[in-house]
C-alpha cells in the first residue's frame, strides 16, 4: 500500500512539471522570457529534478596491459672457421629473451657448408665428406650478460645505446654424418639505434668432440658474423 | 627516344646474402609499421614521492637526463626487464627503474602494483623457461621446458631434449604436470607426471637399423633453488618407461641440471 500512495504521489508531482518543460519546448522564447517565474531553469531545460540519480560515476581506473619488449628476433650472417675444413659462409636465426639488464637467454640456429680438407685439395680425386655430409647445422641454448653496457654517439646530435656482452651455452651440431654436443661461447656488440632494432657483431667459438680425421680431438670451429633483431 | 631495352635487368635474389639482406630489411620494415601503428591508450600515472628520475638507457649506469617533480604524471610506453620507458606531460622520453614506479600513484590515487622478479615472484608467477644439461641412460642430455602455472604449486610442462650419445642419438618431447610442494621456499621440492614420445636414431655403422618412435611415460623428482632476481636452478630427476613394439618395456634415467627463470 505504502509503494503504491509513494507511486501516486510522485506521479501527481512529476505530472506538472512535465506540462511545464513541454510548455517551455511548444512555447517560443518570447513567451520563456514573459514568465521568468518560480520555475527553476534546471527543471525547463533537464529532466524532472524529483528523481535522483547521481550523475557523478565511479572512475574505474584499470592498470592497462604495459607492453613488456624483452624478445629479441633477427638473423645473421658471417663466415664460420669449421675446423680442417676451411672458412666458408654461416647463416642462422636468433631469438632472446632479456630477463634482467644484466642477463638474457639466446638461442641460436645457424647453417654453413664445410669446403674441403688441404689433404682432399692436394690428394686430388680423393673425396672424405659427400656434399649432404659436407652441411654444417647448429643450434645452442646460450644465458648471455651484458658485461659493458653504455652509449655510442655519432656526431652531435645521435646517441645510441650498447652492449659488450659475453654469451656462454650448449648445443648440438650436425657435421659429416654425426650429432656432437657442442659447447659455444664468446662476445658480441650490440647497437641499438632505436629502441626496437640492434646491429649485432659476435664472435662465436662451437667446441665439439670429432673422430673424423682418425684421431679424436677437440675441434675449435670460430665463427664471425653480423645480424640485425628487433625487439618486440 | 630511348629505348627502355638499355637497362639491363638484374636478378633479385643474386645469392643467399642478398635473401638474408631483404628477409632482414622486411622484417625490419614491419615492425616499423608495427611501432607506428601503436596508437592505444597508456598507462598514466602520477609521481608521488618528491620526483622521478629517467634515465637515458635501460640500465643502471646510463645518466639521469631528466626527473619528473610530484605530482606530474608520466605516460607509460612499455617496459624492457626492469624499466619502463616514460613520457612526460612536456613530451620528454626516458627510463624510470621499476623499483620507481611502483611509488607512482594511479589516477584515483592507489598504488601502482607491478610483478618483480623477487622472492615472491619466484613464490608466484605463471610461466617459467630454462635450459638444463644431464645425462640420458648414459648419453649426453640438453634439455629445454616451458612451464605455465595454474596456481602457485600445481603447473602444466613441455619439455624438449636432444641426448647425444655412442650408439644413438635421439630427442624427447614430454607434456605433463608439475607439483611444487612449498613454493614459498628458497629450496623447494617438486615432482611431475607426465608422458611423451621418444625418437631414437641408432648409429649404425657396419649395420644400419631403422629410427625409431616410441611413446613414454615418466615420473620424476626434483629441487629448485631461488637463485637471484627472475632466476633460479633447478635439477631434476625422471624415470621414463619407454613402450617398446617389442616384448619388454625399457626404462630410462634421466638426471638434469639448470638455469631457470620466471615471468
Amino acid at each position: 500500500m505504502e509503494t503504491r500512495a509513494r507511486v501516486l504521489l510522485l506521479t501527481a508531482l512529476l505530472l506538472p512539471l512535465a506540462g511545464c518543460s513541454s510548455m517551455s519546448w511548444n512555447g517560443d522564447d518570447q513567451a520563456a522570457a514573459e514568465e521568468p517565474v518560480a520555475v527553476e531553469p534546471d527543471a525547463v531545460e533537464g529532466p524532472p529534478p524529483t528523481v535522483i540519480e547521481p550523475e557523478v560515476e565511479r572512475r574505474e581506473v584499470k592498470v592497462g596491459a604495459i607492453d613488456a619488449e624483452n624478445i629479441e628476433v633477427g638473423a645473421y650472417f658471417g663466415a664460420l672457421s669449421i675446423e680442417d675444413f676451411g672458412t666458408n659462409n654461416v647463416y642462422g636465426l636468433r631469438a632472446a629473451y632479456h630477463v634482467t639488464e644484466d642477463f638474457f637467454f639466446e638461442a641460436n640456429f645457424g647453417r654453413s657448408k664445410a669446403g674441403e680438407t688441404s689433404y682432399e685439395t692436394l690428394g686430388g680425386n680423393v673425396e672424405l665428406l659427400t656434399d649432404d655430409e659436407r652441411r654444417f647445422t647448429y643450434y645452442s641454448l646460450s644465458l648471455g650478460y651484458n658485461l659493458l653496457p653504455g652509449e655510442v654517439y655519432i656526431g652531435r646530435g645521435l646517441a645510441m645505446n650498447s652492449a659488450l656482452y659475453l654469451l656462454g651455452g650448449i648445443g648440438s651440431t650436425k657435421f659429416a654424418g654425426d650429432q656432437h654436443f657442442t659447447v659455444n661461447f664468446g662476445a658480441g656488440y650490440r647497437v641499438l639505434p632505436t629502441d626496437w632494432l640492434a646491429i649485432h657483431i659476435d664472435v662465436q667459438d662451437l667446441v665439439f668432440q670429432s673422430d673424423l680425421l682418425g684421431k679424436d680431438k677437440l675441434t675449435n670451429n670460430i665463427a664471425a658474423y653480423i645480424g640485425a633483431t628487433v625487439f618486440f | 627516344m630511348p629505348s627502355i631495352s638499355t637497362i639491363r635487368s638484374i636478378p633479385l635474389f643474386r645469392s643467399t646474402s642478398v635473401l638474408v639482406a631483404f628477409v632482414l630489411l622486411s622484417l625490419a620494415a614491419g615492425f616499423a609499421g608495427v611501432a607506428a601503428g601503436a596508437d592505444k591508450e597508456l598507462q598514466q600515472l602520477f609521481i608521488a614521492e618528491p620526483y622521478l628520475e629517467l634515465h637515458a638507457g635501460p640500465g643502471r649506469g646510463y645518466a639521469v637526463t631528466n626527473v619528473v617533480p610530484r605530482g606530474d604524471s608520466v605516460d607509460v610506453l612499455y617496459r624492457r626487464t626492469e624499466w619502463f620507458r616514460v613520457r612526460t606531460e612536456r613530451g620528454v622520453e626516458g627510463w624510470a627503474h621499476e623499483r620507481e614506479m611502483v611509488k607512482t600513484l594511479l589516477a584515483d590515487g592507489s598504488a601502482f602494483s607491478i610483478d618483480l622478479g623477487d622472492r615472491a615472484g619466484f613464490a608466484s608467477h605463471k610461466w617459467e623457461v630454462g635450459v638444463l644439461g644431464g645425462d640420458y641412460a648414459g648419453a649426453t642430455l640438453i634439455s629445454t621446458y616451458l612451464s605455465r602455472a595454474f596456481n602457485d604449486q600445481l603447473a602444466i610442462e613441455f619439455t624438449a631434449s636432444q641426448f647425444l650419445g655412442n650408439a644413438s642419438n635421439g630427442y624427447t618431447l614430454d607434456l605433463g604436470l608439475t607439483h611444487v610442494f612449498r613454493p614459498d621456499w628458497r629450496l623447494s621440492p617438486f615432482v611431475s607426471l607426465g608422458t611423451g614420445i621418444i625418437r631414437i636414431q641408432p648409429k649404425g655403422t657396419l649395420v644400419l637399423p631403422e629410427d625409431r618412435t616410441d611413446q613414454t611415460a615418466y615420473a620424476g623428482a626434483g629441487l629448485r633453488f631461488y637463485w637471484t632476481r627472475r632466476f633460479f636452478v633447478r635439477g631434476e630427476y625422471r624415470t621414463h618407461m619407454v613402450f617398446t613394439s617389442r616384448n619388454e618395456n625399457e626404462e630410462i634415467d634421466e638426471w638434469k641440471l639448470g638455469l631457470a627463470f620466471f615471468f
